[in-house]
């Protein structure tokens, strides 16, 4: 080495030294920093999923005080699972369910409140019967129709049991993602058990002559009113006076638009006739414009598939609608679900149609649950009536159980679905003060201990049959999110000012663009199937088919 | 540095003996180090972008079964449906208008807080807050205040102007669009606020010292030196900011739903309910793709802008 080598290298060794001395990055440094940063991400990923698993794992199974009506169904539920009668629907699919151990059923569930009940209350109770593992996928309520088509396009076997809108039920089971069960059905099922199902309720998973699903929410609409209000003396001799007639809940929607509009008169400010929730995508518009259609005998669409919204009974239903909002609380087109509800429970408004949560809110239930504590406290405890909404009253969505075709424990999570919707374990489950799993069984509607749960709950619970009697379903059939949604345009677009024959036909195109879309001939053949199924329209509910459930 | 270091190392007579290996490994040790990088990019970014420019020209919707070659089908379903035109045109139409706004009380709020006064740190602080909030919150926090019968809106403007205020914010024309405005700009005006400041503190102060022993007014000065000299500041936050104003979603979406009708449609909305609402995957991917060459454009031109932006 010359000099001038050994000063280029003893420049250079100071340069690292100074760099070391600094906290400069060398290689060497800058690969041992990369290596431990590494090593930290590889080691993070588990740590992660630990973390995760733990946060996200069932709950230990919660029950409430034995001796509260709450407590004596879990009791009667885990009795019927445990001991039978050896012939029940719970019994057996728990028996059965003993030869899958260690399984681990994926089911999903809309995020949220409904996922509440199979972390805290069935799925722990499942597991601690049969041995069998739940994992609850909480998904928001597009995505339990997209993932789960997206995971059987995948043949991912994500996903064993589904919680799916009845609605999506003829696509599922033709695009092969729902298995039909009328095979473990035979098998497994007290056939007594079916039928206790009520009518409305019972043929919803039917489709092509086989059972895809069980149903598993009676999402009903009632009308729910103040009794205090309607059996006010005062406005009692007023309201005779006016109309000639008695003030009592409203049997049509020129009723309920009159008397909705004479007590705004009579005590607004601190008091309005009614409220609706109307805002745009709310979903309360569709829902609303498809009962009253229907009742006002509207047909969805004609021989040709040709949308029949613009027709006189399209035109009154908008009008009816109009006049509703007119004599409802300030903002009435501003509401949603949730805040119509506050608006009822703090006594502004006189008159709520919604699902049924809303008895149990008014009753005060709902609210003991921390989860549902969002929801301001009944000041109209006791003051409710129950009513059937005038014409017909719409079956808003609601839930089926349906069978991943690609689960690879087909049978297991079958027997799942039986247990859970079987009529003891979902008493107890449409019982919970977070559920908002509604009645939907004969059982439930004539149970004691529903009827026990706040006053008026024996009443809420006729009412909410009654209302089935007479219900109507949402059309279920491909692109009914579609033609809600051209249904909630129209409405709130008319409710902006907009000319209801053209707000009704510009839905009317959009719904033909949509059945084009989807093929006509196609479109035809779900909707006949739909036409068989009792409350598909006005003419053949389960009252009109003979069958009504009579308490 | 270190490369020569080894070398003369080995001048030294103490060579490593690299293995051929670590000598390829030395050779392409900066190749290696970006390579985790580059796979990341193309596996999260490139393979997405070529499966969606794929997915818009077939069917892919989640209630027609299969994935037939449709061609240009998904394009035309968006341009000639009246609802994404109205949606494009409102996108832009709000955008400017929002912007612009915070433009404004961004600028003035820079102005009045560049000089020091007691109390600016704490009030510095209150005003950048709401940059830290979700828009969904944002949303949330106005239909509060906004929404009947709930919201105080209404009755803090009926008692201040004596007469009965019933006005529907959030579903009447045109208050819907001065509601959707008022959120945004309150959320954002402290960005525009926080870039500009920056700029204005840039400025040589010897400069406005020379205007004023010139006898330059305060107002010729703004003009001569201010405006020139944030220049380009101005044109980077007005660019960032339009990027993600016609990005407008959370707010629309909490606020109006998209309602009423589809009046409050913008162009993210539009693209969320037919491909999250409706499930026409294709239809939206394509609408994504129009929509992107839209945003392109506007780009394009405010960079140009930009970079062709000196400060005097």
């Amino acid at each position: 080495m010359n000099d001038r080598d050994r000063r280029d290298f003893q420049a250079g060794l100071e340069a690292e030294v100074d760099a070391l001395l600094k906290g400069e990055s060398t290689r060497r440094s800058f690969i041992t920093r990369f290596g431990q940063m590494t090593g930290m991400l590889a080691a993070s990923g588990p740590i992660l999923g630990m973390m995760t698993d733990w946060a996200m794992a069932q709950q230990k199974l919660e029950l409430a005080d034995a001796a509260s009506p709450l407590g004596q169904a879990q009791a009667l539920a885990l009795k019927a699972s445990t001991e039978g009668p050896a012939n029940g629907s719970a019994f057996r699919a728990t028996e059965a369910a003993k030869k899958f151990p260690g399984v681990t059923i994926n089911m999903t569930s809309e995020a949220g409140l409904q996922a509440l009940d199979p972390r805290n209350f069935s799925g722990p109770m499942w597991e601690q019967l049969t041995g069998t593992k739940m994992n609850v996928v909480e998904l928001s309520n597009p995505d339990q129709y997209s993932k789960a088509v997206a995971e059987h396009i995948a043949s991912s076997g994500a996903y064993d049991v589904l919680d799916i809108s009845p609605a999506w039920t003829p696509s599922l089971a033709d695009g092969g993602v729902i298995a039909p069960l009328d095979d473990f059905i035979a098998k497994y099922m007290n056939m007594k058990d079916f039928e206790d199902f009520h009518p409305l309720y019972k043929s919803l998973p039917t489709y092509k002559g086989k059972i895809w699903g069980f149903f598993d929410d009676g999402d009903i609409f009632a009308l729910y009113y103040r009794k205090d209000i309607f059996e006010d003396p005062k406005l009692m001799e007023a309201y005779q006076a006016k109309f000639n007639a008695k003030l009592e809940p409203p049997k049509t929607w020129a009723e309920y638009n009159q008397i909705a509009q004479f007590i705004t008169d009579q005590m607004a400010p601190n008091v309005y006739g009614a409220g609706h929730f109307r805002k745009a995508g709310s979903p309360g518009n569709q829902f609303d414009f498809l009962q009253q259609f229907r009742a006002n005998g509207g047909k969805l669409f004609g021989d040709d598939m040709k949308a029949g919204l613009v027709s006189d009974a399209g035109v009154a239903t908008l009008t009816s609608m109009k006049a509703s909002n007119a004599a409802s609380i300030p903002g009435n087109n501003e509401l949603d679900a949730v805040s119509l509800w506050a608006a009822f429970l703090t006594g502004k408004v006189a008159m709520i149609y919604s699902w049924p949560p809303t008895g149990r809110m008014a009753g005060n239930y709902s609210q003991s649950a921390t989860a549902i504590n969002f929801i301001p406290k009944s000041q109209i405890a006791g003051k409710v009536g129950y009513a059937v909404v005038p014409g017909n009253p719409e079956h808003a969505v609601g839930y089926n159980k349906a069978l991943a075709a690609d689960s690879a424990n087909l049978e297991a999570s079958y027997l799942f679905m039986q247990w859970v919707t079987s009529p003891e374990v979902s008493l107890a489950r449409v019982m919970l003060p977070y559920a908002l799993r509604d009645p939907y069984r004969i059982s439930h509607y004539k149970s004691d201990l529903y009827g026990g749960l706040f006053p008026g709950a024996k009443e809420y619970l006729i009412n909410l049959n009654n209302s089935a009697n007479v219900g109507l379903l949402d059309p279920i059939m491909p692109g009914a999110q579609d033609y809600f949604l051209s249904l909630d345009r129209m409405c709130t677009a008319v409710w902006a000012g907009a000319d209801p024959k053209a707000s009704l036909e510009t839905a009317a195109a959009e719904w033909n663009e949509t059945t084009d879309r989807l093929g006509v001939d196609s479109q035809k053949a779900f909707y006949t199937e739909f036409l068989k199924l009792p409350g598909a329209t006005a003419e053949n509910t389960v009252e009109k088919l003979g069958l009504a459930v009579k308490l | 540095m270190q490369t020569t270091t080894i070398t003369r190392m080995t001048a030294a007579g103490a060579p490593p003996k690299l293995s051929r290996f670590a000598r390829w490994a030395d050779r392409n040790f900066k190749w290696l180090l970006v390579a985790p990088a580059v796979l990341l990019i193309l596996a999260l970014s490139i393979y997405p972008l070529l499966f969606s420019l794929v997915v818009s020209f077939i069917n892919y919707d989640f209630q027609v079964p299969g994935h037939a070659f449709v061609g240009l089908k998904n394009f035309s379903r968006v341009i000639f449906d009246p609802v994404a035109r109205w949606s494009l045109f409102l996108t832009a139409w709000l955008s400017a208008v929002s912007v612009a706004i915070e433009f404004v009380l961004g600028l003035l709020v820079a102005l009045t807080m560049v000089r020091s006064f007691p109390g600016r740190g704490v009030i510095m602080s209150i005003l950048i807050v709401p940059l830290f909030i979700s828009p969904v919150i944002v949303g949330q926090a106005w239909t509060l205040l906004l929404q009947r019968p709930f919201g105080p809106t209404n009755y803090i403007l009926t008692q201040l102007l004596g007469q009965e205020v019933t006005i529907g914010w959030m579903t009447e024309s045109p208050w819907l669009y001065f509601s959707l405005i008022i959120a945004d700009v309150w959320q954002w005006t402290p960005f525009m606020f926080v870039i500009l400041l920056a700029g204005l503190t840039a400025i040589p102060p010897n400069l406005y010292e020379a205007a004023e022993l010139d006898g330059v007014s305060a107002w010729q000065a703004f003009w001569a030196i201010t405006v020139p000299h944030l220049g380009p500041m101005i044109m980077l936050a007005l660019t960032f900011r339009l990027l993600d104003a016609i990005r407008m979603f959370d707010t629309i979406f909490i606020m109006t739903g998209g309602g009423p009708g589809t009046q409050t449609y913008t162009a993210s909305y539009y693209l969320y309910t037919v491909g999250f609402t409706q499930f026409h995957l294709s239809q939206a991917t394509a609408g994504s793709w129009l929509f992107l060459i839209f945003t392109a454009f506007v780009v394009t031109l405010l960079v140009r802008r930009l970079l062709k932006t000196e400060p005097v």
